[in-house]
């Protein structure tokens, strides 16, 4: 490659790496998750988090914060807990890559200043270089078995971009393997610098030489070209240390490229002949140029997003005793980040409470690593507009809204977090932004309108294949007439019931609570006279606090309460499906 | 005595010191608690998919029942829950078997051989008054004390059983013998308002006031408390006030204070700062 295509290359994918992430960073301050993230502007937050960091890391809990923050983000204390084996290959992974940049690409700058002497191929380098390039390699060899593994189990999210950067990286050390592998054993580099180096030496000293590079150096010499001597001789070995010993070591200790020259030598010859060496390097250096410009746009940007959001978590935990939440600007601005330091590694899935009731409800918006990306997407403007024009994606975000919904807020994932992500937080405001964006629970939903109109919907949309059925298996105690004929509206649920009691004190006037419609005796008239469709969107019916007192005081022995459960549960699936045609008429 | 100790999604994240406070009373008192891989007792799918929630609550007893294990709830509302989910699967059999068939994926079986215990009744009849009392070290004679049971524990009566739904008397045996003097408060069995909570916020404040200013007008120092929902409904009504009216305490703290445990393990301040703050 020509020095001035590669600066070119360089600078150009620099350029890219740079404004990618300026652009992927602003973002972590722009973006409005949760609508109290409103209020601040992207200048505040950034003037926010600056000072609440520089505050907490000044004060004298400053040393606390920054161990913390040092054994989360350097030591890698959170993912240790959870995932020993990922973490250690994490460990090697960053630690390798760091180290092989510093010593290894940015030689002339780093290591030959520090180095006296330095020359690649020689000790400790030949070594430290393979021993560096190993642990990255195997690092991310059980990162991606892992990762391939929780995606199958969990059904994770694919990010192509990810595994194209990965696969790029996975290509920067297969090349260099190769690259060093092929210049051991390659006749055509060794000839190279014996005329070099060694262009006047006598030629049965320089064959001499050829018989100890062959023997102690790899090279695979080919005997019909090339006069390898039977023994190696004092002149060779003197012409060895006078040309060649200052720059070389043998290269035993490079313990993955010296076996591959090994396995490579009886087609060395034939390598040379398509000058593999300038195809490996110029794979190798692109392959770094090309992962250099695709990092800010895949989730290796976490290698920046972590640590910060990891900065803010110690901040926020240390910070102050007792902890108290960070101000709203770090808080916007850690909701905001979280998305880009999330590697969906898929641990709070792994032990999400909700995660059996994921898998039966068939949605996958009930578990964090989906949650987050639905999270962010319901702050964005273009949801509503696609909601808008788009049944599916309409569709879709009702069903983020139930997964938002159907969460415990338990705080397992918060707590299992290896990138200190505060999700409970982040799903409050979610929750917020859907409300916005009118998703809200079904809770809320359902009582948007009066129950009349609501079984008038019904009754207009008919016997259409999704309302024909009233799913028995559903809500059996709702559906089987046995359960509620016995009632002899005697009102003694009704004179038990705490909301009916409590709606005394309504105000007629308010949307939220005007009062009670349905008394709990007259769902059940309703249900007597085969009418349900006039209870499901009662008011009655969601306020219900499942408190039983109507069950219990029964005296015809009626399961008023778990009637009133199934019935939420089967308005939830029926009013759904007139949702929209409701609001359209 | 060994129980699988189930402790659901409120505790953990909003009422720690209920955890802390009931490991320490129970260990205290010889019973010997196991950490299992629980997950949600079902309760919010139950107004969304039935078979949802069914499949929710018995995969934990299913995974008690794995470890030979009866489980231990401190929250009523988990209790009520998964004695609700046992009903449903011992009165429907097309249930049953479409549960086992989704139980079978994680290679759980559901047998019913795990049980559903509650905090209020072990400590009442499987430990006893009479142990209760020789392990009380500091009766606390000075409390007046407003029991709320919580719903979930006295209804349906033929699901929970835990005591006599319209009279119950358990709740107050435990705060005699921890010294301190039950209130007789005409409310103690309503709801405390929570579960209507997100539905009609209103409402729910109107309930959970009544429940405090009626404990007030008993006379009680504190409500006590047995379900995290209830203890947490109470604490948020009276958030905004600088000093609440109506303190709540843990039945659980209750007794490890009497028994003289340290009160950091109660998750309670420590013992200076105890008149002024949490504990009344």
């Amino acid at each position: 490659m020509s020095p001035g295509l590669f600066q070119t290359l360089l600078v150009a994918s620099l350029a890219l790496c740079a404004l990618g992430i300026a652009w992927r960073v602003a973002a972590w301050f722009r973006i409005r998750i949760g609508p109290d993230a409103r209020s601040v502007t992207a200048w505040q937050r950034v003037r926010g988090v600056l000072a609440t960091v520089a505050a907490s890391l000044s004060g004298w809990r400053g040393p606390r914060v920054l161990g913390a923050f040092c054994l989360d983000a350097l030591l890698l204390r959170r993912l240790f807990a959870n995932a020993p084996w990922r973490a250690l290959a994490h460990l090697f992974v960053v630690t390798g890559f760091t180290l092989l940049v510093l010593t290894h690409a940015l030689a002339p700058f780093v290591t030959a200043r520090l180095v006296p002497g330095y020359q690649p191929t020689l000790e400790p380098w030949l070594f430290v270089r393979n021993l560096l390039g190993a642990m990255v390699l195997g690092g991310l060899v059980v990162l991606v078995v892992a990762r391939w593994r929780a995606r199958s189990r969990m059904g994770l999210p694919h990010r192509p971009r990810a595994a194209l950067f990965a696969t790029l990286l996975g290509i920067v050390l297969a090349t260099g393997f190769l690259l060093e592998a092929h210049k051991i054993a390659s006749p055509r580099a060794f000839h190279r610098m014996t005329d070099a180096f060694a262009g006047a030496a006598d030629p049965t000293a320089l064959a001499s030489l050829r018989a100890l590079w062959a023997r102690e150096y790899g090279v695979a010499f080919d005997v019909r070209t090339d006069v390898v001597a039977a023994d190696v001789t004092a002149a060779g070995r003197r012409l060895h240390e006078e040309a060649c010993a200052t720059c070389h070591a043998k290269p035993a200790s490079a313990f993955v490229s010296w076996p591959l020259a090994k396995l490579m030598a009886p087609v060395a010859g034939t390598l040379d002949a398509v000058s593999a060496d300038a195809w490996l390097l110029h794979l190798h250096v692109l392959a770094c140029f090309a992962g250099l410009a695709l990092l800010p746009f895949t989730t290796f940007l976490h290698v920046l997003a972590a640590p910060f959001s990891l900065l803010l978590d110690a901040v926020a935990r240390h910070g102050a005793a007792p902890a108290r939440p960070l101000p709203l600007a770090a808080r916007a601005t850690r909701r905001a980040l979280s998305v880009d330091a999330c590697v969906r590694c898929g641990m709070c899935d792994l032990d999400c409470s909700v995660a059996t009731l994921a898998r039966h409800l068939d949605n996958r918006y009930l578990l964090p690593s989906h949650k987050l990306v639905a999270t962010r997407e319901a702050a964005s403007p273009r949801l509503r507009q696609a909601m808008r024009r788009d049944a599916r994606a309409l569709a879709d975000a009702r069903r983020a809204a139930d997964g938002a919904f159907l969460c415990t807020d338990c705080g397992r994932c918060t707590r299992h977090c290896p990138v200190g992500l505060d999700l409970a937080e982040l799903w409050d405001a979610g929750r917020d932004d859907l409300e916005a964006a009118g998703l809200p629970a079904a809770a809320t939903w359902v009582r948007e309108r009066p129950a009349i109109a609501w079984a008038e919907s019904l009754a207009n949309v008919g016997d259409r294949a999704v309302l024909a059925v009233v799913d028995a298996s559903r809500a059996p105690l709702a559906c089987d007439r046995r359960t509620f004929s016995r009632c002899v509206q005697c009102q003694t649920c009704t004179n038990v019931c705490p909301v009916v009691a409590h709606a005394m004190d309504a105000d007629p006037r308010s949307a939220a609570d005007p009062g009670v419609d349905l008394t709990p005796q007259k769902v059940m008239n309703l249900l007597r006279l085969g009418l349900p469709d006039l209870a499901l969107g009662s008011r009655m019916v969601w306020d219900c606090a499942t408190c039983y007192q109507c069950q219990e005081q029964c005296p015809e022995g009626i399961r008023v309460a778990d009637i009133m459960c199934e019935l939420r549960a089967l308005s939830v699936r029926r009013l759904a499906a007139v949702r929209d045609v409701a609001e359209q008429s | 005595m060994k129980y699988a100790l189930f402790l659901g999604c409120k505790i953990p994240s909003g009422l720690p010191a209920y955890a802390t406070s009931t490991r320490a009373v129970l260990g205290h008192l010889g019973i010997e608690l196991v950490d299992l891989e629980f997950q949600c007792c079902g309760y919010p799918a139950r107004n969304y998919d039935r078979d949802a929630f069914v499949v929710a609550a018995i995969r934990n007893l299913a995974l008690a029942e794995c470890h030979a294990l009866d489980v231990l709830t401190p929250c009523m509302c988990c209790f009520g829950t998964l004695r609700q989910a046992i009903r449903m699967m011992t009165e429907d059999a097309a249930l049953r078997a479409r549960v086992s068939r989704s139980l079978a994926d994680d290679g759980l079986v559901w047998s019913g051989r795990a049980t559903v215990q509650h905090v209020l009744p072990l400590l009442a009849r499987e430990v006893g008054v009479d142990a209760l009392k020789t392990a009380v070290r500091a009766p606390r004679t000075d409390l007046r004390l407003a029991a709320q049971y919580g719903c979930h524990a006295l209804r349906p009566s033929d699901v929970t059983g835990i005591d006599n739904p319209v009279a119950p008397t358990i709740f107050e045996t435990l705060i005699r013998a921890a010294g301190a003097t039950p209130v007789d408060w005409p409310r103690r069995l309503d709801c405390c308002g929570d579960p209507s909570h997100e539905s009609n916020a209103p409402l729910s404040g109107r309930m959970t006031r009544a429940k405090i200013v009626d404990a007030q007008e008993a006379g009680a120092d504190a409500i006590c408390t047995a379900c995290p929902h209830c203890h947490l409904r109470f604490d948020a009504a009276q958030a905004a006030e600088s000093a609440p009216a109506m303190p709540t305490l843990l039945v659980t703290q209750l007794l490890g204070v009497a028994m003289g445990l340290p009160a950091q393990s109660l998750g309670l301040p420590h013992a200076e700062d105890q008149r002024a703050d949490a504990f009344p």
